[in-house]
């Protein structure tokens, strides 16, 4: 353990105040939600809550039980999107850091291109095309248009990965017998866990924050994801702030919880995706 | 030539899976956007196919005040984000790069703004700018920096600035982890050259850190403006686009020709605006990297 002087202690102590103003709308969202009614519309504002009770999240969760449907789509398609994009960003990263491909160096460019066009662009058409094969109102049209926005930023952060795999290791396996399929499988795979944890992480999240995609490629009740059923509560709740927030800290937390268990693979994701 | 590519295509064979994939679900689409902007498609001549009707769809988007008003609002609203997201972002950055207890801990704790699903940043910062009980207009008439509490996201003359001010706090987190991640890459030496030469902070600043970070804050900067054109979510929740097209902007009104009016070639035409600024501001980035490398 290292000493620090004084002077970095009261670095510290700034830095505790910069972070409980900068998340305070978090930690307010949070206390709304266990307020009774009378307290959140108290004036002053209640910033320490006096009395905790869970009535909402009772509601909610036990007493009306409309939530739990869109918290499975929710997973459903947010474990949906991370395996299809890894299924999919794995080999063409290997094969983009690897190989001397003619299409490499555009297919890369192509990405980072289709990367800048909103989301909300791609939806119209998705939309035209899966209603012409019927996939409209399914998890897979969901998990389709969430890859299109997770993979161009997965295949982006895990080609230097893999370039930073010493590439003896295949030449190695190559002598030993195997072709580049077996090498990648047997050899390179079981090395990357570390970025398949900070890609599915990301493509989960992207997934699960989503609303574009599944306020136009889901209309049917039974396949929307749990952002659609917060729009939906916004509508029934009004003003309802403590209905409001107690679905909101809900839907966020698993958003908190992967953060929290992540949090080095996240930040490390987010400096790698701007080196390009 | 061809035996080259017998050679190579079990190498290829690893890049074809997300190469079908970014073709169909990712390109066509794009294309897709530019071609339907010609055509009269409607929800009513989905199935039976539509028209080719030249620039009509142009001509009529074109005409409508609020084409040029979300015009305007998507501009004011980008760089007004990315501005103040920069400037918040690079203090933050200055400030977490000293060293001190728990530093780690505080960078990525405050990313939690920036990995909150958007819908529920947005019904918060509603709940934080309500006229009659919002923490924000509480601040304000306590602190008497105005008499009466503002109805934010009810009045045209506030909204847009509601809904800039939100995604500022969604932005700041992302550009400071970037802007620090720049910041620990510079070279330590110079900084003690400039010390021992007298230079003071704000000289330091001006005349090292700047032109050092000036590569890496240029992608940041495209990086932002990329991300920020995206809004859509955001106005959704908060605003829907009102109060009378006050907070209208570009992906917002695609979103509505296509998905409220079906009017998909009207859509496309909004489409076709975007991927054509977008591609401007690609290109003006590109430009500017060539004319920095060749100095």
């Amino acid at each position: 353990m290292r000493n620090y002087t004084l002077k970095q202690y009261l670095l510290l102590l700034v830095a505790i105040i910069i972070m409980m103003v900068f998340l305070f709308p978090i930690y307010w969202m949070i206390t709304t939600s266990v307020k009774p009614m009378s307290d959140i519309f108290s004036s002053p504002p209640m910033i320490i809550p006096e009395t905790i009770q869970f009535d909402a999240y009772y509601k909610n969760l036990i007493q009306d039980q409309s939530l739990l449907p869109y918290i499975r789509n929710s997973f459903i398609v947010a474990a949906g999107t991370a395996f299809l994009t890894l299924l999919l960003a794995l080999p063409c990263a290997y094969a983009l850091a690897r190989f001397r491909l003619m299409w490499g160096n555009i297919f890369l460019l192509i990405l980072l291109v289709t990367q800048m066009i909103p989301g909300i662009m791609m939806a119209m058409p998705l939309y035209i095309l899966f209603s012409k094969i019927d996939l409209v109102n399914s998890y897979l049209a969901l998990i389709v248009g969430n890859t299109t926005n997770a993979l161009p930023f997965a295949i982006v952060i895990m080609r230097p990965f893999f370039l930073s795999i010493p590439k003896g290791l295949e030449e190695a396996a190559v002598i030993d017998g195997c072709n580049i399929f077996t090498a990648f499988f047997r050899i390179i795979l079981p090395l990357t866990k570390p970025i398949i944890l900070t890609v599915s992480t990301f493509s989960f999240l992207f997934a699960w924050g989503d609303l574009i995609f599944a306020l136009t490629l889901a209309t049917d009740e039974k396949v929307r994801p749990l952002t659609m059923g917060i729009t939906k509560f916004i509508g029934q709740y009004g003003t309802q702030w403590d209905q409001l927030m107690a679905v909101s800290t809900i839907a966020a937390a698993p958003i908190i919880i992967v953060f929290l268990l992540f949090q080095k693979h996240i930040v490390s994701g987010i400096t790698a995706g701007s080196d390009k | 030539m061809y035996g080259q590519m017998r050679n190579k295509f079990p190498q290829y064979l690893f890049l074809i899976p997300a190469a079908l994939f970014v073709a169909m679900f990712m390109i066509y689409p794009i294309v897709y956007n530019v071609i339907v902007s010609f055509q009269d498609l409607t929800l009513m001549n989905l199935k039976s196919g539509a028209k080719f009707i030249g620039w009509d769809n142009y001509i009529n988007i074109l005409q409508t005040e609020r084409f040029g008003i979300a015009l305007k609002n998507t501009i004011i609203y980008t760089s007004a984000c990315i501005f103040f997201q920069v400037v918040i972002g690079y203090l933050m950055a200055a400030f977490l790069n000293q060293e001190f207890p728990f530093r780690n801990f505080f960078r990525s704790i405050m990313l939690l703004a920036w990995m909150t699903p958007l819908v529920i940043t947005g019904s918060l910062f509603k709940w934080l700018f309500d006229v009659d009980y919002g923490v924000f207009n509480y601040l304000l008439t306590t602190l008497q920096i105005v008499d009466e509490p503002i109805n934010w996201l009810g009045q045209q003359s506030t909204a847009l600035t509601a809904v800039i001010i939100t995604n500022v706090w969604i932005g700041i987190p992302f550009n400071m982890i970037l802007i620090l991640a720049a910041m620990q890459s510079l070279p330590k030496d110079v900084y003690e050259a400039a010390k021992v030469d007298g230079a003071n902070k704000f000289q330091t600043f001006l005349n090292v850190t700047l032109p050092l970070l000036r590569p890496q804050l240029m992608i940041i900067l495209v990086l932002g403006i990329i991300y920020t054109f995206k809004v859509f979510d955001i106005i959704l929740i908060m605003t829907g686009g009102g109060p009378v097209n006050a907070t209208q902007v570009l992906p917002f009104y695609g979103y509505e020709l296509a998905f409220v009016n079906f009017n998909f070639g009207e859509s496309g035409v909004i489409a076709t605006v975007i991927l054509f600024i977008l591609i401007c501001i690609a290109l003006l980035y590109l430009w500017m990297i060539k004319k920095e490398e060749a100095q």
